[in-house]
């Protein structure tokens, strides 16, 4: 027991005493899970409210691959872009793999089709009615598209919050494009596995505290505002 | 805006549930349609309103197919009416915001009209915790404020209080007379379309 209490007080001074390494692999965490979720959510919300209203040939299929994407394994995600960034592959020239933007490109594949999915499913069951209002009332389709935004924030924004959590709480993903480089590709999860094998506990403690720490304040955030609401 | 329906057929599945040979909605009129439930009522206010566009025949407004001009100069109040999830003041402000209407304009515009259907005092109040009749006049108000050529109301005063109704009556008949906009109502009750309607329209099962 007296390993777990002694890491817990090194991981408590790594915290509190603002150390570098420890902080540039949350910040790091932080950069690359955020922009991609930010990247997936601007191009999928207005893509997922658009495919929700509309009616098309095969919907019910689109349905089902779509919400099979949603669970894709991160692994597979990872391995697929590594493939397509390495040297051999047709995007090597780019010189991306294992770079923190190889990391952003994985994560966001990652959550593209969880925010696509989940977007789309909230605009078919909700949209529709919002959409007959605006159309009544006089708006294009970008003023309709806009219009339900706003109208279900609140579950667009639980939306993001669930991708963001996808995306930071992720290791094969970033461990396979990223390749875990000290003070280079590092973040939070992959050094908390990388720790945990070599056993040495209190960075990964530090580490595993900080996650948590985020994925807490995310919550309360998301909390205050409906509540507010 | 007159309204004219030719040969006009609509199917749900293989079940005929409209047939209208030929129909005319005079200009600047108030026109009742009513009928039994199944009638079609409802189904005919969504196509002349445009959400509706799966049916045969033609309905022509000003002599000329539905365009985004017409679209723009008319509006449907629902039975149970959908308020945004946000201030009263901008759920009625809405219709303005979409046509460009100036911030002043619609400020003057908006207030207007909560004078006239008597809710100033929900001005601040979130649309959609709003009680039913109160939620009906924030509709109509919507409807309302920017003028239309057009005026589709789909039993707007259903379950709701005499008080708010006799207010609903009074300003879909002022906005009739100031405006000579058309106004096509389904209702059930006999009594009002006698007291707001015009002409009447049977349409049977």
């Amino acid at each position: 027991m007296d390993y777990i209490q002694e890491g817990f007080k090194e991981a408590l001074k790594l915290l509190i005493g603002f150390d570098k390494e420890v902080y540039g692999i949350i910040s790091l965490s932080l950069i690359v899970s955020t922009t991609a979720t930010i990247i997936a959510s601007f191009l999928c919300i207005p893509l997922g409210i658009h495919l929700g209203l509309k009616e098309f040939k095969g919907k019910r299929a689109f349905s089902r691959i779509l919400y099979t994407f949603m669970s894709i394994p991160s692994v597979i995600v990872g391995l697929v872009v590594a493939i397509l960034l390495s040297r051999r592959g047709p995007f090597g020239k780019f010189d991306l793999l294992y770079t923190p933007k190889a990391m952003i490109i994985a994560q966001t594949l990652l959550v593209t089709p969880l925010i696509l999915g989940l977007t789309y499913s909230l605009s078919k069951n909700r949209g529709k009615e919002i959409e007959r209002i605006g159309q009544t009332l006089g708006g294009n389709k970008l003023d309709i598209i806009i219009l339900i935004i706003k109208e279900l924030k609140l579950d667009l924004m639980v939306n993001i919050v669930t991708a963001f959590s996808r995306a930071i709480s992720e290791v094969g993903a970033v461990m396979i494009v990223g390749g875990n480089i000290r003070n280079r590709t590092r973040v939070i999860t992959t050094t908390i596995s990388m720790m945990n094998s070599m056993g040495d506990y209190p960075m990964a403690i530090a580490l595993g505290i900080v996650l948590l720490i985020i994925s807490f304040g995310i919550n309360s955030l998301i909390y205050s505002y409906s509540g507010d609401d | 805006m007159e309204i004219s329906i030719h040969n006009l057929k609509k199917y749900y599945g293989e079940k005929l549930v409209l047939d209208i040979e030929e129909l005319k909605i005079k200009r600047g009129r108030i026109t009742g349609l009513i009928g039994p439930n199944g009638s079609g009522k409802s189904t005919l206010l969504n196509i002349i309103s445009g959400l509706d566009r799966e049916f045969l025949g033609t309905v022509k407004y000003d002599g000329k197919l539905l365009d985004k001009d017409i679209y723009k100069k008319m509006t449907l109040v629902f039975q149970k009416p959908y308020l945004f999830r946000r201030k009263v003041y901008e759920n009625i402000e809405y219709p303005l915001k979409v046509r460009g209407v100036n911030r002043d304009e619609r400020r003057e515009r908006v207030k207007n009209i909560m004078e006239r259907l008597e809710i100033e005092g929900l001005k601040d109040k979130k649309g959609h915790l709003l009680s039913g009749g109160e939620s009906q006049k924030v509709s109509l108000a919507r409807a309302l404020v920017f003028n239309p050529e057009l005026l589709l109301l789909d039993e707007p005063t259903s379950n709701i209080d005499p008080e708010s109704v006799k207010v609903m009556e009074r300003e879909i008949l002022r906005f009739n007379e100031e405006t000579n906009g058309t106004v096509i109502i389904v209702t059930h009750n006999m009594e009002q379309s006698e007291r707001l309607c015009h002409d009447i329209i049977h349409l049977e099962r």
